[in-house]
């Protein structure tokens, strides 16, 4: 039983043809579906389940809500318990509320942020196959991002008033959802505000990110490749088509990923990500970043903290 | 007879600095600025949502054109009121303008180093 993946992540957009083409033939999503709402949705072609990225038009840009898989039905009234427990309020969905998923459940993370949980979603599978696959198809857009890796959210922090929602979701996270810290950032005059936070529930270095700001909000949604040749690649495609690049391709100390961040056309920050990083089983320690080390923790290469980078989110 | 027209450069002005840049009617005000490696107005998103680029325009209305923006950031008001993202302001004739988004900064009272903005 558990929390087993990410599921998907449902963005706002301002102009839906702008981020079609953006999300379909940049990052080169497949379109699975849209809905009469206008909501478009996207899988990685590495991707099993019908989607992974829903594009919803609005008036502002942002993050209506992330999702994760659990493994069985059952854990959705195991998690319902021990998440009202914890004093956090959890609304049941029947199946459908979220398109193509059996029910789920709808709540709020200490920071604010929307997470639903469920078990069954529509299997559309990929297009090479389950029986002697070839190790890629030839029909990929883009860069061909594999799959919704992680996300990344601004969480409210003000320690002169006792606030902390990053550290409020690591320990929610952890206590009500098997979520393991994996590395984090410990700043402050006694080193004991946890600033950053990386969780994990697969064994990839993070499945969640937590880094503060002055509203909650969404920071980035981070597509997986396969290594760091793709990142060039991945960059090169942005520059032809003239998406605003926010970091060129460098590397994290933060799980050693190796990166590029850009933006979608509606301000949304999304991150292509190779370098499985290393392996974050369970008998692992929490590695810590003291808070001189922080940028080099983020830009590994430059040790540098770019403004722009840690102000801007949607 | 199919008119050939040539894309215009307009002089954009920052009062905040008096900085002039010259920005072609195909970019927005943030590309016209950042190729030429002038500063002044905060560069964000460039897609209209993050809000950082805000600007007061005291141009006439028709000196530019807009695209959608968050309104998370620009109210109906704020459009009357000359109130922009700049990322989605696009010339098409000399525009000043004043600078009100900014890139906050705080630090964490008694820490060693700057390290968060919020």
């Amino acid at each position: 039983m558990g929390v087993m993946k990410i599921g998907h992540v449902n963005l706002r957009v301002l102009d839906m043809a702008a981020a079609r083409n953006h999300y379909e033939n940049i990052i080169g999503l497949i379109v699975t579906d849209e809905d009469e709402a206008g909501n478009l949705y996207f899988k990685g072609w590495d991707e099993w389940d019908k989607y992974s990225v829903i594009l919803s038009p609005s008036d502002h840009a942002g993050m209506d809500h992330v999702a994760y898989k659990v493994e069985t039905d059952a854990d959705l009234d195991t998690f319902t318990k021990s998440i009202e427990a914890y004093g956090i309020a959890v609304e049941q969905l029947p199946a459908g509320v979220l398109i193509d998923c059996g029910r789920a459940i709808r709540f709020q993370l200490p920071s604010g942020h929307t997470m639903c949980l469920f078990a069954e979603k529509t299997f559309v599978g990929k297009s090479t196959g389950d029986k002697n696959p070839a190790p890629w198809p030839l029909d990929v857009k883009g860069v061909g991002a594999h799959w919704l890796d992680h996300c990344l959210l601004v969480c409210p922090l003000d320690p002169e008033n006792q606030i902390n929602t990053i550290a409020d979701n690591v320990n929610f996270l952890s206590k009500c959802l098997g979520f393991r810290l994996t590395e984090q950032a410990l700043v402050g005059p006694d080193e004991d505000i946890q600033a950053v936070a990386f969780l994990t529930v697969t064994n990839t270095p993070h499945d969640i990110a937590f880094v503060p700001g002055p509203t909650a909000g969404f920071h980035h949604a981070s597509f997986f490749l396969p290594n760091w040749g793709d990142i060039l690649r991945s960059a090169d495609i942005m520059a032809m088509n003239k998406v605003k690049i926010d970091v060129t391709p460098t590397r994290h100390g933060i799980t050693r990923g190796e990166t590029i961040y850009f933006f979608d056309p509606s301000g949304n920050r999304n991150e292509t990500f190779a370098g499985l990083g290393y392996l974050a089983t369970p008998d692992m320690p929490v590695i810590t970043w003291t808070e001189e080390e922080v940028p080099r923790g983020i830009f590994y290469h430059s040790g540098e903290l770019n403004p722009a980078f840690t102000e801007v989110y949607t | 007879m199919k008119i050939e027209q040539t894309l215009k450069n307009h002089n954009i002005t920052i009062l905040d600095t008096n900085e002039i840049f010259k920005c072609s009617e195909n970019d927005h005000l943030l590309v016209g600025m950042r190729s030429l490696g002038k500063k002044g107005i905060p560069s964000g998103c460039h897609g209209g949502g993050c809000g950082v680029c805000k600007v007061k325009i005291h141009s006439d209305k028709n000196n530019y054109k807009t695209l959608s923006m968050s309104r998370a950031h620009i109210s109906k008001e704020d459009e009357d009121n000359g109130v922009f993202l700049a990322c989605r302001v696009f010339p098409l004739g000399d525009i000043e303008l004043n600078v009100i988004g900014k890139i906050k900064r705080k630090c964490i009272n008694g820490s060693k180093n700057f390290v968060f903005n919020y």
